[in-house]
């Protein structure tokens, strides 16, 4: 009981005193809620090119026709590589669940002639060698972490709310972000991601955003590991949004197509 | 009485300005003087091989690696060893020398599992396993995989590995002690904890080294203190020969702090050098004044010093600059380290040639000196004159049996050269039964070695290390190597593509092998890139896929093992050119192998350099070109046996056998100039060569013969040492020593009558 009390004491201390309970402003959970129910597109499809640069300044460039989609406590993903020729038909299914189990992903290699499953253990994993996990290219639920906005300042010419969210798990991989989310479209424009000493390790920015068929759509992101010097790059074109594609593009079958 | 007076001041405006530079270099030693304790540092960093080691092991995050084991009684498979394992790896990763990527152990590492519908990276386990049966599916999937198996376990299944990369310039005194209290806290009745790898065979040597000398430098000192005093008969005389010894040390040192030049491992010879011939000019000092004074009891101390003065600055002048070319020609080598030897130690000795003309009369004025001896008494430390002419006797009337005797040691010692061997090695440098070279043979048996050699191969083409015909070739090279005693295992591209081929055919042991088309290559690269970590593939091949890096693991570090893995490589070259594919080499193993060849070969060269220019010098000033081959002899002998008889013992070459025989070099040039100056002057003042050589031997030979006493004795001291290393530069000083002394006093000196030197036709 005592407990209780100087939990409900301290509250009230905190929430008095604490610089962001103006009314009008919007506090960093609700900010980041905003951010999370933006509509996305059920189904898209369009090519992207994946750019590797390692700290030699090497480049990694891959090409794929990507589709995108989204049954409400699944999300399916299917990819087929264009280019470079030697893994030209290779094709990559991953289908995450909102219920937390582990995705589900297969691989098609042309050479194998065979549709594999691969497992990943995590969503920590690094998504095909790039610097986005796969956490990173998926919404993270907003209840994961809590949330407080941080400051407001302009990116580029755009008014943007700073929230800093800190994960609930503290065996997550990243021991806090900092987001900078767009005051009037409440789309996440660059995220700083830190490691568990608590160092800057990515830093991910949206280079290009456009509205396709009525919902935002990114179409150039850069993620940037700053401790090793190394980045990634996805460039999205001829992006289609909503205009329908069968589950039946999801199978295992139409991943042997190559298209 | 005025000029006394005066000259009483004048030294001691002399030894004051001499102890304020001395104050002002001590000063500078106290506060900039920086040990140099990583070896990246020593090496030409514009040497292609280093350039390009130095630049592969960017491109492949080559590190040194630290290595801990577990041993456990019956099998690590225990639910108490694998938490062990997973705390020190844990412990390792928090430490700043190392990147989490860079420890590897069971933990940590991933495994490739197949399974009927696909494949897994997977670790090998993250909650330690408690039941048995989670302990045997763990055991089986390690006996399963490849890529672990004999790397990470033991096949015995009792030890297990963690090894962790360091960062580079990461090593510290500190973080060698953390780690090994770490590893001790881990020990238990069932479990022993091991803790090898280069960086700390390396550490363990930057440490013991300078301790161990520490403890033995006050002893050489206290030796050579007391066989100075036992000779010079004069605590004051001794007391200043070592002031000049110390002081010049001290000038040399601060000199090097001063000019922000960093101490490296070859610098600590310099004392050696300042010792061996500061002790020498002393002792000429004394030698000489105290003959005057003995020879003229009724002269006061200033008519004592001029004359010696007088006797000694044109010998001594001749000597020092000679010493001084023969150092300075150091310079040719292409190593940093070595060419400050050379001019730290030319400029050490130019002090104690200033010293002794100029710091040891200010000294003797202001401090007196009195000969205890009365002089008709014998002097205890030198041999009685009658004893010094027998023995001269002795020796030239035996000329036949010394060029024979010559002959034959230069014949043996020619036989022991043949047989000398270079070892970069630094395990080689501690005893047998030591700890550190007993843990690294006990996990060089069980795995596949402790040392490494990487192989770098490089195409101009993109993909070329996609292409099965270059990979296969590369994987005939890994089995035919490791099938030498030599190589312990080889690790690259290759095996990750043989075990994912194997995997993705339901493990199949017919499917280990390279991939067949240039396609399924590159899907299994995509595949692995896909799930599991893309960083292990960036250790062993770049985004173009045209430069790739393989690791052998070596059964030792040492110059000949490193050879006979190269031997290997080198064989495929022809083939590996045919296909566009260049070959190198990297790692710090390769590295230090590829340093002892530079330093030797600057060593040999600079000594041929100031072989050469003694021989000119000591012609030019003998204005006689027979004066300058007889005076050589003296060097030329001491180095031929010292090469010899390293060759003879099987002592390796290393940087610092290499360098002692500038030694022979610094004390045969002066012994060889005393000698011959003396003798000239005598030989001018009675024309008699038997009798003026007689006089030589009982003065100069007197003070070499002291000299080298001094020095062995002082030297001799550190076969007492624990660090073998210490012991050998002992016994080989000493040896020089001794050599460059008799070498002087019987062939020289038969040399020098049998042909007539300096004798012009007036002896008939």
């Amino acid at each position: 009981m005592k407990t209780s009390l100087l939990t409900i004491v301290g509250s009230i201390i905190i929430f008095l005193f604490s610089p962001g309970n103006l009314q009008a402003q919007l506090s960093g959970e609700a900010i980041m809620v905003k951010v999370y129910e933006l509509p996305t597109g059920d189904n898209t499809q369009g090519e992207l090119i994946m750019t590797l640069t390692n700290k030699q300044g090497e480049e990694r460039v891959r090409k794929l026709t990507q589709y995108l989609l989204n049954e409400g406590d699944t999300e399916k993903k299917i990819m087929f590589f264009t280019a470079p020729a030697d893994v030209k038909g290779t094709s990559f299914m991953n289908w995450s669940y909102s219920s937390g189990k582990d995705d589900d992903q297969w691989i098609y290699l042309p050479a194998l002639k065979r549709t594999k499953r691969i497992s990943s253990s995590g969503k920590g994993d690094y998504f095909m060698g790039s610097d986005f996990t796969y956490d990173d290219l998926g919404d993270r639920h907003p209840t994961s972490d809590t949330h407080q906005l941080v400051r407001e300042e302009g990116l580029n010419g755009v008014d943007c709310y700073v929230v800093e969210s800190t994960p609930k798990d503290p065996d997550y991989m990243y021991s806090r972000t900092l987001t900078w989310v767009d005051k009037s479209r409440f789309i996440g424009l660059k995220r700083a991601f830190y490691d568990e000493d608590g160092d800057l390790l990515k830093i991910l920015t949206i280079k290009s955003i456009d509205e396709i068929n009525g919902i935002l759509t990114i179409l150039e992101t850069e993620m940037e590991q700053v401790q090793k010097n190394h980045r990634t790059n996805m460039k999205f074109s001829n992006v289609k949004v909503n205009q329908g594609i069968s589950a039946n593009k999801f199978t295992e079958r139409s991943m042997t197509l190559g298209q | 009485m005025k000029t006394k007076q005066n000259f009483k001041i004048l030294s001691a405006i002399s030894i004051v300005l001499f102890l304020a530079i001395s104050a002002y270099f001590f000063k500078a030693m106290t506060e900039n003087t920086r040990m140099e304790t990583n070896l990246d540092e020593y090496m030409p960093k514009d040497h292609p091989d280093f350039k390009y080691s130095d630049q592969a092991e960017e491109w492949f995050q080559i590190k040194d690696g630290i290595i801990i084991a577990i041993e456990h009684q019956e099998s690590i498979y225990n639910p108490e060893s694998l938490r062990k394992i997973k705390e020190l790896s844990k412990a390792l990763q928090d430490m700043d020398a190392f990147d989490d990527n860079e420890v590897k152990s069971l933990y940590t590492s991933d495994n490739i599992v197949g399974s009927a519908e696909g494949m897994e990276v997977e670790s090998f386990y993250k909650r330690v396993p408690k039941t048995d049966e989670e302990l045997t599916l763990l055991r089986h999937k390690v006996r399963d995989n490849e890529m672990v198996q004999g790397r990470l376990v033991s096949e015995s299944e009792t030890i297990a590995l963690i090894i962790a990369g360091i960062n580079d310039g990461a090593f510290s005194e500190d973080l060698y002690n953390e780690i090994l209290t770490l590893a001790e806290s881990y020990q238990s009745d069932q479990e022993r904890i091991y803790v090898a790898g280069r960086p700390i065979v390396e550490g363990t040597l930057g440490l013991l080294g300078p301790e161990d000398m520490k403890r033995m430098v006050p002893l050489v000192i206290a030796v050579i203190l007391l066989v100075l005093y036992w000779m010079l008969r004069s605590i004051r005389a001794t007391a200043a020969t070592l002031l000049t010894v110390f002081l010049s040390t001290v000038w040399a040192f601060g000199l090097m702090a001063a000019t922000g030049i960093p101490i490296y491992s070859v610098s600590t010879m310099i004392p050696v050098m300042l010792i061996a011939i500061g002790v020498a000019y002393g002792i000429y000092f004394f030698n000489h004044l105290k003959q005057f004074l003995m020879a003229n009891p009724e002269a006061d101390l200033l008519a004592g010093l001029s004359y010696t003065l007088r006797k000694l600055w044109k010998p001594l002048t001749m000597a020092a600059f000679t010493t001084i070319i023969g150092f300075i020609s150091l310079l040719s080598s292409e190593v940093y380290p070595i060419k400050y030897f050379g001019i730290f130690t030319a400029f050490g000795i130019a002090v104690s040639y200033l010293l002794a003309l100029l710091f040891l009369p200010a000294i003797t004025i202001l401090w007196g000196y009195r000969i205890k001896n009365r002089p008709n008494r014998k002097v205890a430390s030198s041999p009685s004159s009658q004893n010094v002419q027998a023995l001269t006797e002795g020796i030239l009337r035996r000329k036949k049996l010394i060029y024979v005797l010559t002959g034959a040691i230069i014949l043996f010692s020619i036989w022991g050269i043949q047989k000398v061997w270079i070892n970069s090695s630094f395990l080689d440098k501690f005893e047998k039964d030591s700890d550190i070279v007993q843990t690294d043979a006990f996990i060089n048996q069980h795995f596949g070695g402790t040392s490494t050699l990487n192989l770098v191969l490089e195409s101009e083409t993109n993909d070329a290390f996609k292409q099965p015909e270059v990979l296969e070739l590369i994987d005939k090279l890994q089995s035919e190597a490791v099938a030498i005693p030599e190589v312990g295992s080889s690790f690259g591209l290759t095996d990750y593509l043989k075990r994912m081929n194997k995997v993705m055919n339901s493990e199949m042991e017919a499917y280990y092998t390279i991939p067949e088309s240039v396609e399924m290559v590159a899907q299994y690269l995509l595949l692995y890139e896909m799930s599991g970590d893309p960083e292990n593939l960036t250790k062993v091949v770049n985004y173009d896929y045209n430069r790739t890096n393989f690791t052998f693991q070596l059964k030792g570090d040492d110059s000949k093992t490193i050879h006979a893995a190269l031997a290997i490589v080198e064989s495929y070259r022809p083939a590996f050119e045919a296909h566009g594919v260049a070959l190198n080499f990297a790692g710090s193993g390769y590295k230090a192998l590829v340093f002892t060849d530079l330093i030797l070969e600057g060593q040999l060269l600079s000594i041929a350099i100031s072989l050469g220019l003694v021989f000119l010098l000591l012609s030019i000033m003998f204005r006689s070109i027979k004066a300058g081959l007889i005076g050589s002899l003296p060097i030329i002998l001491t180095a031929i046996i010292s090469f010899g008889v390293m060759g003879l013992l099987n002592i390796p070459l290393s940087t610092t056998t290499a360098l002692l025989s500038s030694i022979a070099i610094g004390i045969g040039v002066d012994y060889a100039i005393h000698f011959l100056q003396n003798y000239r002057n005598y030989l001018d003042e009675s024309s008699n060569a038997s009798e003026a050589l007689q006089r030589t031997m009982q003065t100069t030979g007197n003070a070499i013969w002291n000299n080298a006493l001094v020095v062995i004795a002082g030297f001799l001291v550190l076969l007492f040492s624990v660090f073998p290393p210490n012991r050998m530069l002992g016994a080989l000083v000493s040896m020089n020593m001794f050599t460059s002394f008799l070498g002087t006093l019987s062939l020289m000196m038969v040399v020098i009558h049998a042909s007539r030197l300096f004798q012009k036709n007036k002896s008939k």
